[in-house]
């Protein structure tokens, strides 16, 4: 029971990691928009969403039960496939953000909780129909679509009802618009992404008996260390990611990016609504590129956003893959604390060892510029 | 066999809805500006009364904004 108690600890602490990466992951998506029109001053734009997504992660509680119920049968999963989903996501999150690709946290967690489990428990674990494919696959597909469509219709109406005015005007009031729009995706993207790491705790602790399976709903302290990490991951910021979304899409204005806020918010927040795990990546580059695409087809970096779309396909299989090879290595030491301590080392080191290549990445290009 | 699958009422929900209210939040958001705008420039040039409608228009229009953003996180916690 010691061991257990030890590695339940340890699978928190690192639902608790993946719940920081995110952020730093995902986040500066949620405030590029602002940034790239100049509507916010980058730092002051960061810590609003961090303050947002912390509030955000109070909202609701229907993702957090769809990840902890609908996903993978909670009756039967145990902790260590919980921990080598966990570790598979986090290692993708640093790997996609190391090369700056705005993959989804959403789906590499998804995709490696069904891949750890799909070897450990075999394929009657995970709801693959109503859950996997109905409940995130397909939801993924639609919601970055959504996004694109309202995003596209949204900038129309805007230059239709605006179009007559100084451009100096429309400028300074959708920047402050953008205040509100830049503030609602960040408490969306924190309704929806907090929760999928409770979700993760409360399998945790129905593998650990803390939880019953039948009504695995999260307890405070869960929601509330979710949402703290969630708000400090953000606040650490993820400033590579923020520049391929906001300027390397596609040069926008303040109404695109009021525009691709808003029907970002909107989808994200209906969808957390009826319980759908979606990813904010995945649906503000779809607002993003519709916003772009209804202005001129040819204002948007066609290559850039092929690039977004490649990391989409590869995100659930890749992390499912990585999931399953966490899981069998963990087992090698073992069912007890061994494997995930290990494994946690090594994911640390490798973290560390990527934050040390791109800070010297960036000194490099530092003083190659100072030179040039 | 994809009907059986998703929620099809759910999903079908998230889509009207959300082309519902980031249209609606964006065209009365839009109004606002031009109710705001204008409503400057007229009274920049003497027309106090249509100055005063268009302020009035944009105020309506603001206000309908803020109500459709905290009825939206009302309706997302009740749940």
């Amino acid at each position: 029971m010691e061991g257990d108690l030890l590695t339940v600890a340890i699978v928190v602490g690192v639902a608790l990691i993946f719940d920081f990466t995110n952020g730093f992951h995902d986040t500066a998506n949620v405030v590029a928009t602002s940034v790239s029109t100049r509507a916010m001053a980058p730092g002051l734009a960061v810590g609003y969403a961090a303050i947002l997504n912390f509030i955000g992660a109070f909202i609701s509680l229907q993702v957090a039960a769809t990840v902890a119920e609908d996903v993978v049968d909670p009756g039967s999963i145990g902790l260590l496939a919980v921990f080598g989903g966990l570790v598979a996501a986090i290692a993708w999150n640093l790997i996609t953000w190391y090369f700056g690709l705005p993959s989804s946290s959403s789906h590499a967690l998804i995709g490696g909780i069904v891949g750890a489990v799909f070897v450990a428990d075999g394929a009657d674990a995970i709801f693959f129909k109503e859950g996997v494919l109905g409940e995130v696959m397909i939801p993924a597909l639609v919601a970055p679509t959504l996004a694109f469509v309202v995003g596209g219709l949204s900038i129309l109406v805007i230059y239709r009802i605006v179009g007559r005015l100084r451009p100096g005007s429309v400028t300074a009031g959708f920047r402050a618009g953008q205040v509100i729009s830049g503030g609602l995706l960040a408490l969306a993207h924190g309704t929806n992404d907090a929760q999928k790491t409770m979700g993760v705790i409360a399998l945790a602790l129905v593998a650990h008996g803390s939880l019953p399976a039948s009504d695995p709903t999260p307890p405070t302290w869960v929601v509330v260390s979710a949402a703290t990490a969630i708000a400090l991951g953000t606040y650490a910021g993820g400033w590579r990611i923020i520049k391929t979304m906001g300027s390397r899409i596609h040069k926008m204005d303040s109404a695109q990016g009021f525009a691709a806020q808003g029907a970002g918010a909107a989808v994200i927040l209906v969808s957390s609504h009826e319980g759908f795990p979606l990813s904010t990546t995945h649906t503000i580059s779809g607002a993003v590129i519709g916003s772009g695409a209804a202005k001129r087809l040819s204002a948007v970096r066609w290559g850039v956003a092929g690039n977004i779309v490649a990391a989409w396909v590869l995100t659930l299989p890749a992390a499912a893959a990585m999931g399953a090879l966490t899981y069998g290595v963990t087992r090698i030491f073992g069912t007890g604390a061994a494997g995930p301590v290990i494994v946690s080392v090594l994911i640390l080191a490798g973290g560390a060892l990527l934050f040390a290549r791109r800070a010297q990445q960036a000194r490099t290009t530092a003083t190659t510029a100072v030179e040039a | 066999m994809i009907a059986a699958i998703v929620d099809g009422g759910a999903l079908l929900q998230v889509v009207w809805v959300s082309l519902a209210c980031g249209l609606g939040v964006t065209a009365a958001y839009a109004i606002a500006i031009v109710g705001g705008s204008r409503a400057v420039e007229l009274r920049r040039e003497g027309h106090g009364v249509e100055a005063t409608i268009f302020a009035i228009v944009g105020l309506v229009a603001l206000g309908a904004v803020l109500a459709a953003i905290v009825a939206g996180i009302v309706a997302l916690s009740d749940k």
